[in-house]
């Protein structure tokens, strides 16, 4: 279908000629995106990386405008897909005839309130952005996994949210305050102490009485399924050194970094899964750590090379480390360094572990301090094959992660021996604290090669399998349950949640306008109970 | 129908769980707030989960409201839980009261309602864990209560997200339909979960919705809380009290952000003289040679390093505290730190704040720090009452609770002057932006004629999904009956 030119002529009324387009060209860019090929192979279709192409896109720079659009919307009955840094398929629109809604013009940072703990940001600030400039009064943001070049917005109110530095910043959902959000109605919803009429402020994201957080995201977001936010209020924290500024010297590949006063990489070497699960208990106990994660030794080497040549040298020539646990103590004076070095170094004791780099065996590159500062780890992992995703993704308990990694080992091992996904010996898994160890996350990073047919094939199939394991042995809900097909097979498995999740979207969204691909569409009207 | 309704309950419950003496009845129809009283029809007393789906599917089937309590009836206080309409029943949960399970590993404990802090803190701690407790709960405070109405925990730094302590909660929607929120939702039983190694911890889901955000501030609007696992921590080893003094409350800020900022201190915290003495029990008279505000803070370690902690927080506070211009003291004039513990790790008898005078009228909200110093100069120019004040940090920093605590004698006070200043004061600062966040009673009406219509209708909306008929708690909050 393409969009009546009546309706893009309104559209454009709204936000500028320039910043609306049905243009083949255009569009055709919009249909591509990371691991779009193994949602093609979902739906069985050919394994390319482009999914639907839209019917238009628009570039709102204002809540009002996107409120504009969104009303616009319920009275042509068009569905709409938001997107800011829009990495990921969940970004793509999910079926045919959709406007996509680019907020790239939405770059503001809007607020930073250092007496109080938060920032405010529009959808295409960047974590890299945002950080630096939060650099300025030595405070800090959570950013997820994914990266520094994604939008903290986008994390915070909509996807998901561990991310490396999550042992002492927490999750993304867990982290917002005050919140601008434009239902697929058209409303702008307000949440917390922004919600008053006059006088309102960011500071806090509750209330009154319920809080609507509780209808805005769960464990992950809706994906744009229930709105477009505009604007959120983000809890900040200290910036975990006292610099100024992150200087790197020489180019890329050859970055290199002066290590800041009062930062030490740890790598713990645990001879089996029942001792990574013990070490990360009570190293977070006195909560010391700025990063506590587990990845493997494959995922060691990967992060800590910039280029294929480095990792293959680091594979073949570093010592081997057991389920290694990585740990970063960081510290803003002296007294404090000793103190979380001294703690450490008695549990590592306790635990009776080495810490390869103490021994001199294993030196992570200066590089890697700053990219552990800017969080951008993550991005190492598209070394090995350019293609790399997870399954499984759920969040408890450090016992929780240990079981799914113990129960996970023979079913990757399984499609690795089919040579169909890559060789990671099947510990290619990647677990972090959040919150000193109130919580920790599981998920298992991956390889697939996108040239490849079967690979792809194999990949979903390996997928599907752990959705499954995850199922029958009470693992946690992964993070790739959503859309309608996964809410119907796990909902009625855990209290009927998809019941109550399409109600909420048949309330909020009457009109059913926003793409729900990656959320759940509404009841249909035989269902209807209220 | 009342008949009718009593003889069903007493099936369901027992009749020794069914109560409709007038005596009982008269004093569920009001609390220690302004809220005009209204008589329930009966108060009831479930012993399990199933119970109380029974309860509220019979009062589906006979538009009967249902007002969930979890407190011992002298000790309620804000009028959300006084009956707003005639067809009222109570249900008192306090006869669920087992601690359901405590682990340390985890740090997570789950409890029922009528689970109360006086017996909790105990068995935590004989556990080697802490709560987050708000400041110098009531002994019978139900545990469960002040997490899903978000009293404020007096350790900032442990607040990740505002809706800290509470996790996961097995819940009665007001359909009658059983859940459980978070990662407890499933897949499978909580004891097949254990057996994979979860502790019901990850608050928020299923997936892409966390109903634990919308029970916790609803005042039971949306469902019944049966159970709820509460977030701990270590019990500390070693700690050290240390406290400022100032005529100005101001002079603190700097100092108390830098505190937070930099997740140093577990307790801080500012009182003025009046809200010591309540705290403490004793006579303002008795603390004339302090100054009128007071900041309160505490430092632990555990472990084997304990006391380097303690050491190192405090000499880098050495080397900066010229700049903040205030005097840290170990101890508060001449009260024994004891007295101090016993305010931030125990629990009083009877409420604190109504020892003090024997009647008292609490005015709290959210705010940001700065804004506090308006929010007294407007207070204290209001009131000839005694003013208690008292700012808690939360959410690591993010806003504070400000509170004001209006004391009287009830017998030599005229309750009418006492509701006209509450109401008044309320209003004033609700008009500068005063985020009353919890409320209750009186204070419904008034702050959403001050939120937006949006916010309004999304609420109306969610109601409308969890408790279509309008029975739980009928007329609270901004579900007003049309």
């Amino acid at each position: 279908m393409k969009i009546d030119k009546k309706i893009l002529n309104e559209i454009q009324d709204i936000v500028g000629k320039e910043n609306a387009t049905d243009n083949e060209v255009i569009l055709e860019s919009y249909t591509y995106n990371w691991c779009v090929e193994f949602i093609n192979v979902m739906e069985g279709k050919d394994p390319i990386p482009f999914w639907h192409k839209p019917i238009a896109v628009v570039l709102p720079s204002t809540t009002e405008e996107v409120q504009k659009f969104v009303k616009l919307c319920n009275k042509y009955h068009l569905k709409f897909k938001a997107q800011s840094t829009g990495l990921g398929p969940w970004n793509q629109p999910s079926e045919d005839d959709v406007i996509v809604v680019d907020l790239r013009r939405m770059n503001k940072i809007v607020k930073i309130d250092p007496k109080n703990m938060y920032c405010v940001v529009e959808p295409y600030v960047t974590g890299a952005q945002l950080q630096a400039e939060l650099l300025k009064y030595g405070l800090n943001c959570h950013m997820p996994g994914a990266g520094p070049q994604v939008s903290p917005l986008a994390s915070s109110t909509s996807m998901c949210g561990p991310g490396f530095t999550s042992s002492s910043t927490g999750f993304s959902g867990r982290n917002v305050l005050g919140t601008e959000w434009v239902l697929p109605t058209g409303e702008i919803l307000r949440l917390g102490s922004l919600s008053l009429k006059e006088n309102s402020d960011w500071f806090h994201g509750d209330g009154p009485g319920p809080s609507l957080r509780g209808i805005m995201r769960g464990f992950i977001g809706t994906k744009s399924g229930l709105g477009i936010f505009t604007r959120v209020a983000i809890k900040l924290f200290p910036f975990p050194c006292n610099i100024k500024q992150l200087e790197i010297k020489n180019i890329i590949p050859n970055y290199d970094f002066d290590i800041p006063n009062y930062m030490q990489f740890h790598l713990i070497s645990c001879k089996n899964y029942e001792t990574l699960e013990l070490a990360f208990d009570r190293i977070e106990k006195e909560g010391i750590t700025f990063m506590c994660f587990h990845t493997s030794t494959y995922g060691l080497h990967t992060i800590f090379s910039n280029t294929q040549e480095e990792l293959m040298n680091r594979a073949v020539a570093s010592p081997r480390i057991k389920n290694p646990l990585v740990v970063l103590i960081t510290a803003n004076t002296k007294r404090e360094f000793e103190y979380k070095e001294k703690v450490l170094k008695t549990a590592i004791e306790e635990l009776k572990v080495k810490d390869v780099v103490a021994t001199g065996k294993y030196i992570p590159p200066n590089i890697a301090y700053a990219e552990a500062l800017r969080s951008a780890l993550g991005m190492h992992g598209f070394l090995a094959t350019g293609a790399f995703q997870s399954t499984h993704g759920s969040m408890d308990t450090s016992r929780l992660c240990r079981v799914l990694m113990e129960r996970n080992l023979p079913l990757k091992k399984e499609y690795i021996d089919k040579g169909l996904i890559g060789n990671d010996e099947g510990k290619g898994n990647w677990s972090t604290s959040y919150e000193h160890g109130h919580f920790y996350h599981i998920e298992t990073p991956t390889m697939y090669d996108q040239t490849k047919v079967e690979s792809v094939e194999g990949f979903v199939e390996y997928l599907d399998r752990c959705n499954k394991l995850d199922l029958v042995e009470h693992l946690g809900i992964p993070f790739f349950i959503e859309g309608d097909k996964m809410h119907d097979w796990y909902g009625p498995q855990c209290s009927n949640y998809h019941i109550w999740l399409r109600k909420i979207k048949t309330k909020f969204d009457p009109n059913f306008v926003a793409d729900s691909g990656f959320y759940i569409s509404p009841e249909k009207e035989e269902n209807k109970t209220t | 129908m009342n008949n009718q309704i009593k003889k069903k309950l007493i099936e369901i419950c027992g009749i020794e769980n069914v109560n409709d003496g007038q005596e009982v009845l008269e004093k569920y129809s009001k609390d220690q707030s302004l809220v005009d009283p209204i008589k329930p029809l009966l108060v009831v007393f479930p012993e399990n989960t199933d119970q109380v789906q029974d309860i509220i599917k019979l009062a589906n089937q006979n538009n009967i409201s249902i007002i969930p309590i979890s407190s011992p009836n002298k000790y309620r206080f804000h009028g959300d839980t006084v009956p707003k309409s005639d067809n009222t029943i109570i249900m008192n949960l306090s006869k669920m009261n087992k601690i359901l399970r405590i682990d340390k590993k985890n740090r997570v404990i789950m409890v029922e309602p009528g689970v109360t802090f006086g017996e909790l803190i105990d068995v935590a701690g004989k556990n080697g864990l802490r709560l987050l407790n708000p400041l110098f709960p009531r002994k019978s405070k139900s545990v469960l209560s002040s997490a899903l109405e978000r009293e404020p925990p007096i350790v900032p730094r442990f607040q990740w997200d505002s809706s800290d302590p509470l996790l996961c909660t097995e819940v009665i929607f007001g359909t009658g339909d059983y859940f459980r929120t978070g990662i407890a939702a499933g897949p499978g039983t909580i004891e097949e979960q254990i057996e994979s190694g979860q502790a019901q911890k990850n608050p928020m889901g299923p997936t892409q919705f966390s109903p634990y955000r919308l029970i916790q501030g609803a005042q039971g609007c949306f469902g019944v809380v049966t159970w709820a696992t509460i977030k701990c921590e270590y019990l500390y080893d070693t700690e050290k009290l240390m406290f400022s003094q100032s005529d100005n409350f101001e002079d603190f800020f700097d100092f108390m952000r830098y505190l937070i900022k930099y997740r140093t201190a577990d307790e801080v915290f500012i009182v003025n003289k009046v809200n010591l003495a309540a705290l403490l029990g004793t006579d303002i008279s008795n603390l004339s040679n302090l100054k009128d505000w007071i900041l309160i803070t505490n430092f632990t370690g555990m472990g084997q390093f304990g006391e380097d902690r303690i050491s190192y927080i405090l000499a880098d506070i050495n080397d900066v505290i010229n700049d903040y211009n205030i005097k840290l003291t170990e101890t508060l004039g001449n009260i024994d730190n004891s007295k101090i513990f016993e305010i931030i790790h125990e629990t009083c008898e009877e409420s604190w704040r109504l020892k003090y005078k024997g009647g008292f009228q609490d005015i709290f909200y959210l705010t940001t720090l700065d804004n506090t110093v308006l929010h007294y100069n407007l207070v204290s120019k209001m009131t000839d009452l005694e003013l208690g004040v008292y700012i808690q940090p939360i959410n690591q920093g993010c806003g504070v609770h400000c509170e004001f605590d209006l004391y009287y004698n009830p017998a030599d006070t005229n309750e009418g002057s006492i509701k006209k200043s509450f109401l008044e004061i309320s209003k004033k600062l609700m008009d500068i932006g005063a985020f009353f966040n919890r409320p209750y009673g009186l204070w419904a009406d008034e702050m959403y004629a001050r939120v937006s219509n949006e916010t309004i209708s999304a609420l109306r909306r969610v109601k409308e999904i969890f408790d279509p008929n309008n029975i739980m708690n009928r007329g609270a909050l901004c579900f007003k009956e049309e």
